[in-house]
């Protein structure tokens, strides 16, 4: 890769990062009327999501320029710019109902890790849900008039409905977040607990990774739930300091957002493009191995896997007669490898031949357990 | 940390096709319940032979290169594991690519399982599951100084497919490992099954 190439790889990102950054912030201005209903309390939050804005886009449009990641951006951009887009979108909608907030396909790898995930990433929406657009001076409360005791609540500066402070409503408006928090810590300690018990998570789990995303998200939502018990049960001792603390860990959160495990959540919808494209597949049909005859590779993938293999330098994988090595199906290729062997050992079928034979068993050549 | 003086060596014309290592795959921690060891028959109608299959655990893994949402890793000590979770969108870009046939996509799942050399084992002094069953040693789980003891043959980690080679942690056993084993599909059509 040439030093132009390597820049414009470096550099595209960047840009298109900064321009993200500044429609959000062109966004955020516009929906609180140029900073008019902006809380001054939440400007600390506003910077960090400002920031995590940056380094989320920053990923995003770097891992779209992997030329696997490309191929199938490439196709959902194309579906959704086509005719195929009246068809697509109604799907892609349902699809992301079904993975995006219900997340089955993770109920089908384990029900108790769906139960915990679920409880995590619901819980996670709902506060993003609520504090975005308060940070953002899109959403906001006061005082109705004069009216101590009935709450005004205000969308893009519009106002949008009333309640008093001792409605149902009143009571939704102020804990909806504390439900949140439990949602998350439940989430968060069922999924420490089946780490701890998960013998393969246990092996491969690291702490930067996988554990301490989860020890952020319970720091979270416990300062949030202790604003709530300062509040209403400590007479607001400490409320300047746990607000300080809740910011804290908020801000540190939203920070590693692009860098972390966190970031799936942006790579998640992927899934509902590449399930697009597997439909796209499916009615076009499968291609046979060339070595069985089974139909088995879907005929827009190997097209793609073709064009991708020429991309990463593994065009050479070809056989001659006209086989890719992709043509080949899985069940064949494992087969290819014990007819080579086969082959190399010149037809000597008797591997047991030049075996020496022991009267006594033979033990165990390691000193590894079994 | 899988030990690096440790290696596995796969001999399929050892393999007498019992299933020991299908069944004791399926044990592992890392896919519980899910077996993720391949047992072919070369020639169902013509000959016994069977072929196990597992990961080689490629130096510059094929199936992470062409993986959109960049979930397959190799750790330092080799090992190149299955898809993680939270990032694999079940695409089967690796199910394809893998020049050994090793990755198993999961429809529904959407998760990409595979051979990871009982991760939760081997990186706590045991051998695989497969290795530790297999009866006639087809898959060998051995010190690295002890295998030319124990075989005649010698240990290759090097393929060619076409003009692409492909070196591996796993090694196959072969006369001569000087020379790459070449995976030529000639093989397949000339030399049938």
């Amino acid at each position: 890769m040439s030093l132009t190439d390597r820049l414009d790889l470096e550099l595209r990102p960047l840009l298109r990062a900064g321009l993200s950054t500044l429609a959000l912030c062109g966004l955020v201005a516009l929906g609180n009327r140029g900073g008019r209903w902006l809380d001054p309390a939440l400007l600390g939050y506003l910077l960090a999501t400002l920031f995590a804005c940056f380094g989320v886009a920053y990923r995003y449009f770097s891992w779209i320029e992997r030329p696997a990641t490309r191929m199938y951006f490439r196709h959902t951009v194309q579906t959704l710019l086509s005719a195929r887009a009246l068809k697509a979108i109604p799907r892609m909608a349902l699809l992301a109902l079904d993975q995006m907030f219900l997340q089955r396909f993770i109920e089908k790898r384990s029900l108790r890790r769906w139960g915990a995930h679920a409880l995590l990433a619901w819980g996670c929406m709902l506060g993003f849900a609520v504090t975005i657009p308060l940070v953002f001076g899109w959403v906001r409360f006061t005082s109705e008039g004069l009216n101590p005791n009935r709450y005004q609540a205000w969308v893009f500066g519009v106002p949008a409905g009333a309640f008093p402070l001792d409605s149902a409503a009143a009571f939704l408006s102020f804990h909806i977040l504390d439900l949140a928090a439990v949602m998350v810590i439940a989430g968060c300690v069922l999924s420490l607990i089946r780490r701890k018990q998960d013998e393969g998570d246990t092996a491969t789990q690291r702490v930067d990774l996988d554990l301490l995303p989860l020890v952020l998200l319970i720091a979270v939502s416990m300062t949030g739930l202790l604003l709530t018990a300062s509040e209403k049960w400590l007479q607001g001792r400490n409320f300047a300091t746990l607000a300080f603390l809740h910011e804290l860990t908020v801000i540190l959160l939203l920070l590693g957002l692009p860098f972390g495990k966190l970031f799936h959540v942006i790579q998640r919808p992927a899934q509902v493009g590449v399930s697009i494209y597997k439909a796209e597949g499916e009615a076009e049909g499968r291609l046979a191995c060339k070595g069985c005859g089974a139909p088995f590779i879907r005929a827009n993938q190997r097209r793609d896997l073709g064009a991708l293999w020429k991309e990463l330098d593994l065009d050479g994988a070809r056989h001659g007669r006209d086989i890719h090595h992709l043509d080949l199906c899985p069940k064949c290729k494992r087969r290819l490898v014990a007819r080579a062997q086969g082959e190399r050992l010149q037809g000597a079928f008797d591997p047991f031949a030049t075996i020496p034979v022991h009267a006594e068993p033979i033990p165990d050549p390691t000193s590894m357990k079994s | 940390m899988v030990p690096q003086d440790y290696g596995f060596f796969i001999d399929p014309q050892r393999c007498i096709g019992c299933r020991s290592c299908v069944g004791a795959c399926a044990e592992c921690g890392t896919h519980r319940g899910r077996s993720m060891i391949h047992l072919d028959e070369m020639d169902r109608f013509d000959s016994t032979q069977t072929v196990p299959t597992v990961c080689m655990h490629c130096e510059d893994p094929i199936c992470a290169q062409v993986c959109p949402s960049d979930a397959i890793k190799r750790s330092e000590d080799g090992v190149v594991h299955a898809a993680q979770k939270p990032r694999c969108i079940g695409c089967q870009n690796c199910e394809l690519s893998c020049p050994f046939g090793v990755p198993i996509v999961f429809s529904g799942l959407e998760q990409m399982l595979k051979c990871d050399l009982c991760y939760d084992r081997t990186s706590v002094g045991h051998k695989p599951m497969c290795a530790t069953v297999c009866p006639s040693q087809a898959l060998l789980f051995v010190r690295k100084d002890e295998i030319a003891g124990l075989r005649k043959n010698k240990p290759l980690r090097d393929f060619l497919i076409g003009t692409i080679r492909v070196k591996t942690k796993n090694a196959i056993m072969v006369p001569d490992p000087e020379t790459p084993l070449h995976l030529d599909a000639a093989l397949l059509i000339d030399g049938g099954f």
